[in-house]
């Protein structure tokens, strides 16, 4: 095992200013917490601005100073970033975050990168370093590196300045003998365990970890404690030094390129085919579902065209889904020849039981074929092809009704809240979309031919609070064929329209 | 001896089979038996109006069918005729589906009538091509109880409407489908076919053609007398 530890010292600064420009007269700055100043940069170090001091302090040490509040969150962001830069490197990483103020805890952030399995493919330790620094130094990360056979061992010897200057040298990784060297000649206030202990070990005399390593396990256990023994055989590799793994987050991404680009829309559905196996192959094992599929047609240099699947419910069937695709795809005039096609999907969900509903037997209920047509209706038509309607409380009747989401009408949520009553007169079954204007000459009036009102009026005020005043005398009327409709006469304007129908 | 016997169950067994094959044939909706129209039962599905049902040969709207209704105006009570069923089907937990309605939907007198608005799916297909796809695929899905649709400004072909009346039979769906008058005269795969008209007041049905019964008859439906009731006229 070969653990490599990367220390960032200047995180919680580096975290807020690393979008600025260098410059040699850049302004003191200054991350504080809770009063106290926890980072400062270059020119307000040189005026003796350092960690740990009060906020009054540091401004009467430097006048000009720029306090910036710290941002743990982005903090763990960026070490998220990290995390997934170093997982481009090895497969395992463990990212650390920053010791908190609270607890009095002053540890740096770091990464953890076990390097044994990826040696080979970066050409050997020296040039892989030298990448991992070359790197950091263009995101503009300031760091440190230790090398150890274990986490705790990378982590204390990163603090050891002569191992930062021979892993710089060196070409080679160092050999266990070497490691034992290192840890037993640094200072006992390098290890990593509270204030108080590494007190108790000055005061016993132990300086260096050679000494502490001479006293006998039992001893030092009685002395001081248990978790400090554990502590010590992880340092020394006698005991396994587990740490938290890093996964990258769940996301899917694969291309297909073409050697001869694809100039025909119907020869794309065998790689969609194998995308969507590829996915579905991934989602199963993972045990995640998503919902929504993102294809790219790339045509080079001439751009690229990106469409969405979307699905109501989580599938893990293939077979539909390329159904679903090969929908859209048939909707796309292809402009220019196809040279890659990939998919994504950036939202993988974990699958919860019980939330896949396909039974063993492969047969669909009601819901689920309702679900299946409606996902496929939605991907050849489009989204505002599809509606609902629901009631609304409103008297003005162009108001009482909505259009609704078709996703909200079928999850089934009946019976829950208060349920609103339509109102209770006879309304027309078909409502203009807007208001007819109707003829009226001689105190009669005309739409195909002379209507005769039957009932009325029933008068609708509303809105009479605001400038578009709605005063109405609504009337059911008969048309010369029969129709039955429904009138208003507006009663400010006098003016008469028809409304609905009464079908 | 063993022979014999074995013929005789061999002509027993083919009887059977000959007989099952005959009460399959029988069984098919599109045959009519005018022995049997007394013992008939109910097969469709109930309009809601005791006099029309009279006259329909499944006691309802048939089912898995297209019902055509040729009607030149709106506001004659012509989607009313049909909201009863629809009522019933949305509370029986089954879609409806409408393709390009020519007016809103208006959601407080859908409520009214008992129709579940949130089984109620509305498409606004772009074209005819998309229209008939979406009402095939709807009609075979099996999920939807009946499904709606009013023809556009162009009259979908022969082909067209036999695709449909063979979805709406293996998704057991009722297809209604609003035509105007003028089409009357071409032949149709419709089961059922309705003219409707106003003779001022009432609303009247008449029986164009029905698969497995009788057609040629008129019907007069009455307007819902919240409707009709004339009030002292104020003008």
């Amino acid at each position: 095992m070969l653990w490599l530890c990367i220390q960032f010292p200047k995180l919680p600064l580096e975290v807020l200013t690393r979008a600025q420009r260098e410059a040699p007269q850049i302004c003191a700055q200054a991350v504080v917490e809770q009063q106290l100043v926890v980072d400062a940069n270059r020119t307000a170090a040189e005026r003796g601005v350092e960690a740990g001091l009060t906020i009054a302090t540091a401004c009467a040490l430097c006048a000009g100073l720029k306090l910036l509040s710290r941002d743990v969150q982005r903090e763990t962001q960026m070490l998220q970033q990290l995390a997934q830069w170093g997982y481009s490197f090895t497969p395992v990483v463990s990212p650390q975050a920053a010791g908190s103020l609270d607890s009095g805890d002053d540890r740096f952030a770091c990464l953890y990168l076990e390097l044994s399995g990826c040696l080979k493919a970066s050409g050997g330790l020296a040039p892989l370093l030298q990448q991992l620094r070359r790197e950091l130094r263009q995101m503009r990360i300031s760091h440190f590196m230790g090398l150890g056979h274990s986490p705790s061992a990378a982590r204390m010897l990163s603090q050891l300045p002569e191992h930062r200057q021979w892993l710089r040298e060196t070409q080679t990784p160092p050999t266990p003998q070497q490691w034992r060297q290192w840890i037993s000649f640094s200072p006992s206030k390098l290890l990593d365990c509270d204030h108080k202990t590494i007190a108790k070990l000055y005061a016993c005399g132990i300086k260096r970890v050679s000494q502490l390593l001479a006293i006998p396990l039992s001893e030092v256990g009685s002395r001081f404690g248990r978790g400090f023994v554990e502590y010590l055989a992880r340092l020394n590799g006698t005991r396994h030094d587990p740490v938290p793994s890093y996964a990258p987050p769940p996301e899917f991404h694969s291309e297909l390129f073409f050697p001869s680009p694809l100039d025909n829309s119907e020869q794309l559905l065998f790689p969609t085919g194998r995308l969507v196996r590829e996915l579905y192959q991934q989602l199963q094992r993972r045990q995640l579902y998503s919902l929504q599929l993102r294809w790219k047609l790339d045509f080079g240099q001439l751009g690229c065209k990106v469409f969405g699947v979307e699905l109501s419910r989580p599938m893990l069937d293939p077979q539909r889904l390329i159904a679903l695709t090969k929908l859209q795809l048939e909707r796309i005039q292809l402009e220019q020849p196809i040279q890659a096609l990939s998919l994504t999907c950036d939202q993988l969900l974990p699958l919860e039981q019980g939330q896949l509903d396909d039974d063993l037997f492969g047969e669909s209920s009601q819901l689920q074929r309702s679900h299946q047509l409606l996902d496929k209706l939605r991907a050849r038509l489009g989204h505002q092809a599809l509606s609902g309607v629901t009631l609304k409380e409103s008297h003005l009747p162009e108001q009482a009704w909505q259009s609704a989401d078709t996703l909200v009408l079928q999850s089934n949520r009946s019976a829950k809240g208060h349920q609103l009553q339509p109102v209770n007169a006879p309304r027309p079954a078909w409502l203009l979309p807007r208001p007819d204007r109707l003829q009226s000459r001689e105190h009669k009036l005309f739409y195909r031919g002379e209507i005769q009102l039957l009932q009325g009026p029933e008068r609708i005020d509303g809105y009479w609070w605001q400038h578009s005043r709605h005063a109405r005398d609504y009337y059911i009327a008969r048309g010369e064929e029969g129709s039955l409709y429904w009138v208003y006469q507006d009663l400010t304007s006098e003016d008469w329209y028809l409304h609905g129908l009464y079908a | 001896m063993n022979n014999a016997e074995n013929l005789l169950q061999n002509n027993q067994l083919a009887e059977q089979s000959k007989r099952q094959r005959l009460n399959q044939l029988l069984s098919r909706p599109d045959i009519w038996q005018a022995a049997n129209e007394h013992r008939r039962q109910r097969s469709g599905i109930a309009t809601g109006y005791s006099g029309l049902d009279a006259l329909l040969a499944g006691r309802g709207w048939p089912r898995g069918a297209t019902t055509e209704l040729l009607v030149n105006q709106s506001g004659i009570g012509e989607f009313s005729l049909l909201l009863p069923a629809l009522a019933a089907m949305t509370q029986r937990e089954q879609m409806v589906v409408l393709v390009n309605p020519p007016y809103i939907p208006y959601a407080p007198a859908l409520a009214a009538a008992g129709v579940r608005l949130e089984k109620l799916l509305i498409l606004h297909p772009h074209g005819q091509k998309d229209a008939l796809w979406a009402t095939e695929q709807s009609l075979q899905s099996g999920c939807c109880g009946a499904l709606l649709s009013w023809q556009g400004k162009q009259a979908p072909a022969d082909k067209d409407l036999r695709r449909l009346q063979v979805a709406a039979r293996e998704g057991d769906c009722i297809h209604f489908h609003f035509r105007p008058q003028s089409s009357a005269a071409s032949p149709s795969p419709a089961s059922l076919r309705l003219q409707l008209h106003s003779d001022g007041e009432q609303l009247a049905v008449q029986l164009l053609k029905q698969l497995g019964g009788q057609s040629g008859q008129r019907l007069h439906l009455a307007r819902s007398p919240d409707l009709v009731r004339r009030d002292r006229p104020l003008h």
